[in-house]
């Protein structure tokens, strides 16, 4: 089975939605897809900031055409887009232990609940040295 | 490929609707859907996603299905593959 790998740095919903597009479409293929949460996502994922986090990581004076346009096409939450590819295929979501620090996240239980472990960047880099398909976004 | 006539008259085993949801939402409830029907029984998609038209094809292609083709109506599509 074909293994993908996303670093995901970025925190705003832009990039965090289009890391779940990009797992749902690996969902797809039953490819094993491994999520790394690194720096400025790690934020996102803290409970309740997931829910009222509204940043954009590009481009903010689109801001309000970007959520316009998620509305209307009644598109996912970028973390249903992650739990829907949870249910479909091999899905492993690891917070980077130092970024939920900087972000007050020690525990696992202190992230959204799809979030499976907390872990160091050796393991970030030998899954993405071995994967067939490495995102950084 | 099967001729639009055709596709009219093939016999769906199972038809699922995913004119509400985006992409990749069709191309997902098509996966969830494969599995609930037997080999060489009939998958209908219906979807008003245009990427899907080039989405459902590729995806069979790779899953080993069999894509049948795909019916334009009016503001949405219905796609049509067998299960292999």
């Amino acid at each position: 089975m074909a293994k993908m790998v996303i670093g995901m740095y970025s925190g705003g919903i832009d990039r965090l939605t289009a890391a779940g597009f990009v797992t749902g479409g690996g969902a797809a293929l039953d490819m094993d897809i491994e999520i790394f949460v690194l720096f400025m996502a790690a934020r996102s994922f803290i409970k309740d900031t997931a829910e009222t986090n509204t940043e954009l990581s590009e481009t903010p004076k689109f801001k309000d055409q970007f959520f316009s346009g998620l509305n209307k096409y009644q598109v996912k939450k970028w973390y249903d887009f992650f739990n829907e590819a949870k249910e479909l295929t091999n899905v492993k979501i690891h917070i980077c232990g130092l970024a939920g620090k900087l972000w007050g996240g020690e525990k696992i239980k202190d992230f959204i609940e799809i979030a499976d472990d907390i872990c160091g960047t050796t393991e970030y880099v030998n899954a993405a040295t071995n994967a067939d398909l490495h995102l950084f976004i | 490929m099967l001729s639009n006539e055709e596709l009219q008259k093939i016999t769906v085993n199972k038809a699922i609707d995913a004119r509400g949801t985006a992409c990749p939402g069709p191309l997902l409830a098509a996966k969830r859907a494969i599995g609930e029907i037997n080999s060489n029984e009939i998958l209908e998609i219906l979807s008003a996603d245009e990427g899907t038209k080039k989405d459902i094809p590729k995806w069979a292609n790779k899953k080993k299905h069999n894509y049948l083709g795909c019916i334009e109506e009016s503001g949405y599509f219905r796609l049509f593959l067998k299960k292999l």
